[in-house]
């Protein structure tokens, strides 16, 4: 085990030396979700087949989410010295036309290529590799992003701890174990005024002050990557991407509040970020970066990477630590709160892996440097999730206060095929929907807040004039049901009672009553429920309610729905728990 | 925080502490606030949402149950916003529950079979439901006025009922999902045989893996039934009467003592126990003995008439012929040549009275009961310590930080003390078991010691040597408070450790560890019987405990000191009054001279001085026919399996044999007068539990139609037409003043005072919607644990806290040896049996029908070095042999298990369903024990011969 930082970092960058300037190109194929769903493996293995094949000699990495998720899957190679150049979704196809022309003969293939990214070794990628091929930079999808969190995300292999260090990783930690006290490290977190990515947005240092503030000599900090939300990726992407940075945060974390122990806590079936959050917590403690006496300091962290079973509730904070226990996920009562009594009993702290992710950058650069980031209260980035109708769809890490309308036409480069935007579903199933006409709002906390949506975990779902906003609202409101624990009696039945209305008003059925029941149900849960599942479950139906009333009205009066969705014989299946 | 807080609710002020929920202050102020998932004794689950309310000036509607109280605060319960609420959450309730007769103003009025003009089909009425009656969710609609009209539509969830488990029914057609029975499986019980399944709207109760109660690892305790608001679980038996009185009264069958309120209907018929919720020995939980076992009170084969023998037949007469009878043939036989037999059923004042009768009367000394066959369990305690008692409550065990188990099955013999046990396991308490069966409590242990048998008390020795070579010993208090144990250290000494492991098959690692946890303990306590000890080891193993718990200072606190599990529900009060041969109330000696004389002078007469014989004793003489004569009361199942040789046929052996007994058992039907005998359900009197708690048993039940009396009031007859005085009582009460004024432990115990000393907890309002339980605990009768020497001095929870009443504990240095059993050549090895709740490994399935029975492989675990030598191989079928079974079974290859012994382990689902299906008259009682016994095992080739 290495006893000082200095060789640490001095084999790492000898590492990174050899892989970027070596005599050999460097490969690297994008392989997170977004890639195996679009079938980076059968790339990889052509791709694998092609170089033996060719006999020729090339270093070839898995890298993570590049954020460009629309074109995978995303290969790109680079030789030393030159610009990365990246080819937009490779079949196992083409992948040896690649290989015969640019890695064998270094002649890039413009017509294949999306574009090319930077030069490698800092030189000035100003001019591009072949007039045919664009600078990526000018990418819609690029263009405007800000990368904190996910600066190292399609650019270092996840698996290797040293591809971390060489850029810069975990020098914030040797800085702040060296130099900083826990609380010069928990001002820092002040001084930036970052807040929860989770959904609530709260203070981050405030609850590390709850935490620091404990003399327990047992407490807790836990990751929460249970990420159930449909649409929304962005944690997994971090966790696939760049392991080591949530790692380094949880380590800051822990030292900035005097805490030892810490979880990740990753919902069963999220594979690859399982397997590359356990394998990032044996290569830091392999490396001394994690355990007993980090690196000489005297301080010891231990971080163990814990499952749940499939559920969404599971990521509500207190419902995760039951999960952890080994129990049943079901949310607790409050108070006691988790900073008081958590995990086993313990002071618990919890953030969402985006939070976490966030503090080596700001203990490397300041609070301030954070601050400075962003909209008045809502400071730093926000890493936004983009799917459904759009031209460009993948994850964006950009400053918040950045007007919506933009994200949606700008960088997601608006909805395809003529078509007009409808309607926009923000911070997961249950953060509401927004009109086509709302979507001119600043990404901002309060804001948004004060629109009636939630930032919430990113995911930003858009749907065009095909849809249709009851059936979405019905579909919104399975999967509401669907997850809901069936601990507090308003939440498991008044899901049930709602999704019943919403399936008699999708086969138009219907009656004017049923939307005064919807109310009653939904206010009662709201104000009855014991966790944020229940008391924001009906946020779907009154968002819908509000923006496209007139649709419910001739589902229900005129027995039709205008798009015509609900009227095929078997529309959109979903699951359902009655 | 300050020490009270003054809230209101509704305008109402109460004084509160601090901290407590707003929920449990309400219901001791009798201020009603609907709940449903809430129970007392449980922690909050704020699941319901029934108990929402709002508060002045605070945001939303928090629910009261885990609302801390917080001094001036401004609760609103009854208000208009609140009740809307409410009534939402029940709207959507009651349209997943039969709701047509809840909304109903009829709904007490219709019968099952009434036109109803609401089209509510006869399934889904409340008057065909089993908790009708009892049912919390209808007194909360009924509360909050729910109207007839709701838009939701019910829906019958059409789950198929679960009939065939042993005492329970289930139908989930009726369950709210409140989640009380799984948290009081798990919670209370420390169990977890029941979860909740799926979730959302599916979310119900059931086992996991939708498995039978037999499989789940129930214990058919019925903490689920108990706290079910609805008709969801129900008892199966009796399952649609409704009570019409109830009555608190102890539990007959162990020495736990549990309170238990007997639901009577109005034809005066026993129908379901509860157990009580504020009983300071059970805490609302009982098991499946109490709970289930309590059917034999209306058995319709009971005795109710006395019967006499002649011409070889038992004809019936009158009590007066009986008795006359009866006093006539005993007068022949005063002296020795009488003994008299009493039931550990009986009550203190019953077994003063036998007492009594013996010595006075009939002028001898034989008189014990029938239950007391290990006297060796309490004597070292007493002539070490000082009182023949377990030192601590019983459930100052969940406070230990460890608890030493020694040969004893708690699960199955005194079910409750498990409990204490594995809720404290579940707060980090350790767990030591030493003993040579698997039982439920080995799964819960961190250290299972598992000695070859006969070998227990070398393993002691072994466990005190490694506790003075771990420097556990206390020497500050050890000076203090005990006698010198420098003979116990030169025996230890003289151990050679590595002979201790060799001969008990425990590894010194494994005895060093088990020492270390025992020592190292904040409070150690020990719990132990002699369930397998063999009786020549029987005194030395308790001393061996003792010496554990004295030199490691583990005495005298709470969360320490020692517990031996007795037999019978009042051994203990049976020895305090003196019903033993040797003693005299208040464990004096009746060779001592004055202290007989004492009593003597106090019954007008002389005692023998001779001390007499004991159960054992007795059946011997009957035998041999020094003793002619027995008065035997009560059956007891020591007769019939083997502790007393064949019992049934020393009674018969005698020239006059009086039984008193409820049934016509064995012991009856040999007998020349047979004496119809009252159940405890039907006594007035005092019960002693092995936590020393002297407890009142009230008559829930009338005297049967018939002639049946309780023993006290046949004892007295027969004095007094044997012309004896000081027999004139006018109640049981009176008898225990005179035990007061004998036995100095119980001289400040009365009924009054008992009485006086039951605290109200509860104001309970009959017309709210309190649950069952807690209607029936408004008061909690804490009982007097003795020592209480007078009138004014307080119950004893733990002794010796103050110091040993000598000044000084003695200990006393056990001989370590192993049992001298002679080899026997035709059962070479020892069959241990256990019994556990669980087994998952293989070859198990249930068959589903009017009653589920499980049907399994059955393995024969043996040493590796043993099968070896027997060339069987794992899988191999094997036959085990003893003298009265056989035992056909796969070998199973253990290395952990000691050489000599072969286990197998019965399923206490099994064991439930063997009762409920037991055609004997009081099964609960006749639970087969776990003994040890010889056998040999037989590899039995393919096609089936050996």
């Amino acid at each position: 085990m290495a006893t000082n930082f200095q060789d640490i970092d001095a084999e790492a960058q000898r590492r990174w030396q050899a892989m970027t300037a070596g005599d050999r190109p460097w490969i690297r194929v994008g392989t997170a979700l977004c890639g195996k769903a679009a079938g980076c493996d059968q790339v990889l293995d052509a791709l694998r087949d092609s170089l033996e094949k060719r006999q020729v000699a090339a270093n070839l990495s898995q890298v993570g989410c590049l954020g460009l998720c629309f074109a995978e899957p995303l290969v790109d190679v680079q030789f030393p010295g030159g610009p990365r150049i990246f080819y937009n979704n490779v079949t196992p196809e083409t992948v040896d036309e690649i290989v015969a022309s640019h890695v064998e003969q270094g002649t890039p293939l413009a017509h294949l290529a999306l574009g090319y990214l930077g030069s490698g070794d800092g030189a000035s990628a100003s001019s591009g590799p072949d007039p045919g091929i664009p600078d990526l930079a000018q990418h819609p999808m690029k263009a405007q992003e800000h990368r904190i969190a996910l600066r190292n995300a399609g650019n270092i292999d996840p698996a290797d701890i040293h591809q971390y260090i060489a850029n810069g990783g975990y020098r914030a930690l040797y800085n702040a174990l060296t130099e900083l006290s826990p609380s010069d490290t928990l001002e820092h977190v002040n001084a930036s005024g970052l807040r929860g990515r989770g959904g609530a947005a709260f203070p981050a240092a405030t609850k590390w002050r709850f935490l620091a503030g404990s003399n327990a000599p047992v407490k807790y900090i836990l990751c929460n990557c249970e990420e159930g939300d449909p649409g929304a990726f962005n944690d997994k992407a971090i966790l696939e991407s760049d392991p080591q940075t949530l790692v380094e945060g949880i380590i800051l974390c822990g030292y900035a509040t005097g805490t030892h122990n810490g979880y990740i806590f990753i919902r069963h079936g999220h594979d690859g970020p399982i397997q590359r959050a356990q394998e990032a917590v044996r290569q830091a403690e392999e490396l001394g970066l994690l355990g007993d006496d980090i690196l000489g300091s005297g301080f010891s962290f231990h971080l163990e990477v814990a499952l749940t079973g499939d559920s969404y509730v599971a990521g509500e904070e207190s419902a995760l630590m039951e999960a952890i226990e080994g129990k049943r996920a079901m949310p607790r009562f409050r108070p006691p709160f988790p900073a008081q009594v958590g995990l086993f009993g313990k002071p618990t702290n919890i953030n969402n892996v985006k939070t976490l992710s966030y503090v080596p950058e700001i203990v490397a650069r300041g609070g301030e440097w954070f601050a400075g980031i962003g909209h008045e209260q809502s400071t730093g980035t926000a890493i936004l999730c983009l799917t459904g109708s759009l031209t460009y769809t993948g994850m964006v890490e950009v400053p918040l206060g950045i007007n919506m309308k933009d994200v949606l036409y700008d960088i997601a480069g608006g909805v395809p095929g003529g078509k007009s935007l409808k309607l926009v579903q923000s911070g997961g199933p249950l953060g509401g929907v927004l009109g086509a006409d709302n979507v001119d709002v600043l990404l901002d906390f309060e804001v948004l807040r004060a629109a009636g949506a939630i930032l919430g975990s990113g995911g930003l779902i858009v749907a065009d004039e095909d849809a249709c906003a009851v059936d979405l609202t019905r579909a919104l409101i399975a999967f509401c049901q669907y997850e809901s624990c069936g601990k507090c009696f308003p939440c498991r039945m008044g899901m049930s009672h709602l999704l019943e209305v919403l399936e008699r008003i999708c086969h138009l059925e219907g009656s004017v009553d049923d939307l005064v029941l919807m109310r009653g149900i939904g206010e009662n849960m709201q104000a009855g429920s014991l966790c944020g599942h229940g008391q924001l479950g009906f946020n779907p139906v009154s968002s819908a309610l509000r923006y496209f009333g007139p649709e419910f009205d001739s589902h229900i009066v005129d027995r039709t729905c205008p798009t015509g969705r609900c009227l095929r014989p078997n529309f959109s299946p979903v699951l359902s728990r009655r | 925080m300050a020490d009270e807080a003054t809230i209101a609710i509704d305008g109402v002020e109460i004084k509160a502490q601090p901290g407590k929920m707003v929920l449990e202050v309400a219901i001791e102020a009798g201020i009603y606030i609907p709940y449903l998932c809430y129970h007392p004794g449980m922690k909050p689950f704020a699941a319901c949402r029934l108990c929402v309310v709002s508060v002045e000036g605070g945001r939303g509607f928090p629910a009261s149950c885990t609302l801390p109280v917080q001094d001036g605060m401004k609760i609103r319960s009854n208000v208009p916003d609140v009740d809307q609420l409410r009534r939402s959450v029940m709207g959507m309730l009651t349209a997943e529950h039969p709701n047509g007769c809840l909304t109903c103003h009829r709904v007490d009025i219709c019968g099952p079979s009434d036109v109803c003009l609401r089209h509510v089909s006869v399934n889904d009425r409340c008057v065909t439901c089993p908790k009708n009656e009892r049912c919390e969710l209808k007194d909360t609609v009924r509360y909050l006025g729910m109207d007839l009209e709701s838009p939701l539509q019910y829906k019958y969830r059409q789950i198929p009922l679960e009939l065939g488990d042993p005492f329970y029914d289930r139908d989930m057609n009726l369950c709210i999902v409140c989640g009380r029975c799984v948290r009081a499986c798990e919670e209370l019980r420390g169990d977890a045989a029941i979860c909740f399944t799926e979730r959302s709207g599916k979310a119900l109760v059931g086992t996991s893996f939708g498995t039978s109660l037999l499989e789940s690892g129930c214990e058919f305790c019925g903490a689920c039934i108990d706290v079910c608001p609805v008709g969801a679980l129900v008892e199966s038996g009796h399952k649609w009467e409704k009570a019409a009185s109830v009555q608190r009264t102890v539990c007959p069958h162990c020495p736990v003592g549990c309170q238990l309120n007997l639901e009577i209907n109005s034809r005066g018929q026993f129908i379901r126990a509860v157990p009580e919720l504020n009983s300071p020995a059970n805490r609302g939980q009982a098991c499946f003995k109490g709970k289930f076992g309590l059917e034999f009170v209306n058995n319709k084969t009971r005795l109710n008439q006395p019967l006499v023998r002649r011409n070889g037949q038992l004809e019936e007469v009158t009590w007066d012929e009986a008795l006359d009878y009866v006093a006539g043939r005993l007068v022949e036989y005063k002296g020795d040549s009488f003994a008299l037999l009493s039931s550990s059923n009986s009550t203190n004042e019953e077994h003063y009275l036998a007492q009594k009768f013996t010595r006075a009367v009939m002028e001898t000394n034989n008189v014990d009961q029938t239950s007391n066959t290990q006297p060796e369990l309490v004597r070292a305690l007493e002539s070490s310590l000082g009182f023949a008692a377990a030192t601590n409550p019983i459930w100052d065990l969940e406070q230990a930080g460890c608890i030493l188990v020694f040969n004893t099955n708690v699960t199955e013999e005194q079910n409750v003390v498990a409990v204490p046990i594995k809720r404290a396991v579940k707060k980090d308490t350790k767990l030591v078991v030493i003993d040579p069966r698997e039982v439920e409590l080995t799964r819960y242990a961190q250290v299972w010691l598992r000695p070859a048998p006969g070998t227990e008390l070398l393993l002691l020795g072994g466990l005190l040597r490694s506790l003075v070579d771990q420097g556990l010993e206390q020497p500050e208090w050890l000076e203090e408070n005990c006698e010198s144990p420098a003979t116990l250290r030169y025996a230890l000494h003289n151990l050679d450790m590595e002979d201790v492991a060799r001969t008990t098959q425990v590894t010194q690692e494994a005895i060093a560890e088990a020492a270390s946890v025992y020592g190292q303990a904040e409070g150690a306590a020990i719990v132990y019987a002699l369930d397998n000890i063999p009786g020549e080891l029987q005194r030395d193993c308790v001393r061996a405990l003792i010496d554990m718990a004295l030199i490691t200072g583990h005495v005298g606190r709470p969360g320490s000191g020692l517990y031996p599990m007795r037999q019978g529900a009042n051994e203990q009060g049976a020895w305090d009054v003196g019903c033993v041969p040797d003693r005299l109330p208040g464990y004096e000696y009746v060779s001592h001279d004055d202290a007989r004389l004492a009593v003597g002078a106090a019954w007008e007469c002389d005692l023998p001085s001779q001390p007499g014989l004991d159960v054992k004793s007795a059946l011997d003489a009957a035998r041999e026919g020094a003793v002619k004569a027995m008065l035997v009361i009560g059956d007891h199942a020591n007769f019939n399996n083997g502790k007393l040789g064949d019992g049934i046929a020393a009674l018969d052996s005698l020239d006059f044999l009086v039984v008193h007994d409820t049934f016509l058992s064995p012991a009856a039907r040999v007998a020349d007068v047979v004496l119809p005998r009252v159940t405890f359900a039907e006594k007035d009197g005092t019960f002693t539990n092995l936590e020393r708690r002297v407890q009142r048993l009230e008559p829930a039940l009338k005297f049967p139609e018939g002639e049946s009396r309780p023993e006290s009031w046949v004892i007295c007859e027969l004095a007094r037409r044997m012309s004896a005085s000081g027999f004139h009582y006018h109640s049981a009460e009176a008898v225990m003043d005179e035990i007061a004024r004998l036995s100095p432990s119980y001289g400040g115990i009365s009924y009054q005072r008992l009485e006086q000393e039951s605290g109200l907890v509860l104001q309970t309002n009959l017309e709210s919607p309190q649950p069952t339980q807690v209607l029936y605990s408004s008061k909690e009768q804490r009982g007097i644990q003795w020592p209480c020497t007078r009138e004014n001095s307080s119950s004893t929870a733990t002794l010796y806290s103050d110091g040993f009443p000598k000044g000084k504990a003695d200990p006393i240095t056990p001989e370590f040896r192993v049992a001298q059993v002679q080899p026997d050549p035709e059962f070479p090895v020892w069959l241990v049996p256990g019994r556990v709740l669980l087994q998952r490994e293989t070859g198990m399935e249930v068959v589903k029908g009017k009653r589920n029975q499980i049907i399994r492989e059955d393995w024969v675990e043996l040493n590796p070095d043993d099968a070896a030598s027997l060339s069987i191989v794992q899988g191999d079928p094997v036959e085990v042999l003893t003298r009265s079974h056989r035992l056909a079974a796969m070998a199973r290859l253990v290395e952990s298990l000691p050489s000599g012994v072969v286990a197998t382990t019965n399923l206490f689902g099994q064991l439930a369903v063997d009762l409920q299906a037991s055609e004997e008259l009081d099964p609960a009682s006749k639970v087969p024990g776990l003994e040890i016994t010889a056998a040999k095992v037989v590899k039995v080739d393919a096609e089936g011969s050996q």
